[in-house]
């Protein structure tokens, strides 16, 4: 068991490793089953689809190293929030706001943090809604602090936003594109088209829903 | 087609009203150049006539001011034949065309027909109103952030803009912007009412849409609730 105990030290989550597994599978327990009681409900899920994961030992090492933190298990709970990320992707937009309400009234759940790129999009067209949760668990933190406290943070967007952040993420890892200034526009303007084509399918989805409610009454 | 004119001679304004209606558009008459300010301010029309000699208000007075609150609809003025003065100083305060008096009424006629049908021309390629920019060649609109908009969405968009805080009917938006589609069912109106309010408040627009379902409806600043 020596090898073990060896990783264990080396990891830059020291001994707090096992709680993110644990933090990371409570909360996407707690979004399926959000997400089956909608579908009961409504017949479609609030979701498309979820992941979640600890973010891997050298892409935390290299984002402290980034962002000029010693690689230390504190700075890499404390600090950096991404330790655990989930990410929620969505069929439409108001179900993305109807998650971030959710999350917001979670047991032990407090927001430290919260962005939204969709009403307020990136000027190169990235839309997403970003939220920091800070949750209170029966588990020791890096602090010393039992019960402790952990950082999740969770990125939402729907499928057009997601497939569009896939791209503009090749593009951001390419160098020497050739025409990368009409490609940088051309994927703004899909960005702005994907995001008025999510609004009218909203609107629509609406607008069904509306005549349902009047077929009944 | 809905005009408007304004013209004190209770006669003339009646005779020419009357071959406007029977050539089939709507014809809204102001007696002086004060109500047609007004009445431009509250309706969208496709053109305007405008006497110069009025009184109250002359006709260019009314152009001038109708032009300073961004309203680009055609405007033809009636001149008497002498004044070439008044001529000059219509077309410089915004007219786009003009016919003397006595004049035929089918050169009239002509003339609406030439001034609707070239309406394009005159309006500009960008829109705004408040913080909302409508580029209509890009179809874009864009406040904070920006969209891009379906063809049909730009024209109402467009409608919209040139006649803010007019209220517009559902048959007014639908004869304008679904002219080409008659056979189309009038709900498509309402439809596109409301993609375009969720993309107004999407770009954190600081106007919108005001109006439910069947209509009117008005663009206008957004009050705080």
């Amino acid at each position: 068991m020596l090898w073990y105990y060896k990783n264990m030290m080396e990891s830059i989550y020291g001994i707090y490793k096992p709680y993110l597994d644990r933090i990371m599978e409570q909360i996407e327990g707690e979004l399926t089953a959000f997400n089956e009681e909608v579908k009961a409900r409504q017949g479609d899920g609030i979701y498309e689809h979820l992941l979640a994961r600890v973010k891997d030992e050298a892409s935390m090492r290299e984002k402290c190293s980034r962002r000029e933190l010693a690689q230390t298990t504190e700075n890499a709970l404390t600090v950096i929030t991404d330790s655990i990320g989930l990410r929620v992707i969505t069929r439409f937009i108001d179900d993305i706001y109807e998650i971030v309400e959710f999350l917001r009234g979670l047991p032990g759940v407090r927001i430290a943090a919260e962005k939204d790129y969709i009403r307020h999009a990136k000027p190169n067209g990235y839309r997403s809604y970003h939220v920091i949760l800070e949750r209170e668990v029966p588990y020791e933190d890096v602090r010393g602090s039992r019960p402790g406290r952990y950082y999740i943070e969770v990125q939402l967007r729907t499928i057009a936003m997601d497939s569009w952040a896939s791209l503009e993420h090749q593009l951001k890892y390419k160098k020497d594109i050739t025409n990368q200034k009409i490609i940088v526009s051309e994927l703004k303007r899909c960005a702005d088209e994907l995001a008025s084509c999510d609004l009218s399918m909203q609107t629509i989805r609406n607008l069904i829903r509306e005549g349902e409610g009047e077929d009944e009454r | 087609m809905r005009l408007l004119l304004a013209e004190d001679e209770t006669q003339l304004s009646r005779a020419v009203s009357a071959v406007l209606k029977h050539t089939g558009y709507e014809v809204d008459i102001a007696a002086n150049g004060l109500e047609a300010v007004e009445y431009a301010q509250r309706n969208a029309y496709d053109c305007m006539i405008f006497d110069i000699m009025m009184p109250v208000m002359d006709g260019i007075e009314a152009l001038t001011q109708i032009r300073a609150l961004g309203d680009v609809t055609p405007v033809i003025m009636l001149t008497a034949k002498a004044e070439v003065e008044d001529r000059i100083g219509g077309l410089d305060a915004g007219a786009d065309d003009y016919l003397t008096k006595p004049f035929a009424m089918g050169e009239l006629v002509a003339r609406i027909r030439s001034a609707t049908r070239r309406r394009e021309n005159y309006t500009p390629k960008v829109l705004s109103i408040g913080n909302v920019r409508l580029d209509k060649e890009q179809q874009e609109l864009k406040a904070e952030n920006s969209v891009r908009l379906a063809k049909k969405e730009s024209e109402l968009m467009e409608y919209l803009l040139l006649n803010s805080e007019k209220d517009l009917t559902e048959e007014e938006i639908f004869r304008r912007v679904w002219a080409d589609d008659p056979q189309m069912d009038r709900g498509i109106v309402w439809i596109y009412v409301s993609y375009l309010k969720s993309k107004l408040e999407s770009v954190s627009a600081d106007v919108s849409i005001i109006g439910d379902r069947e209509g009117p409806f008005r663009l206008g600043k957004r009050f705080a609730s």
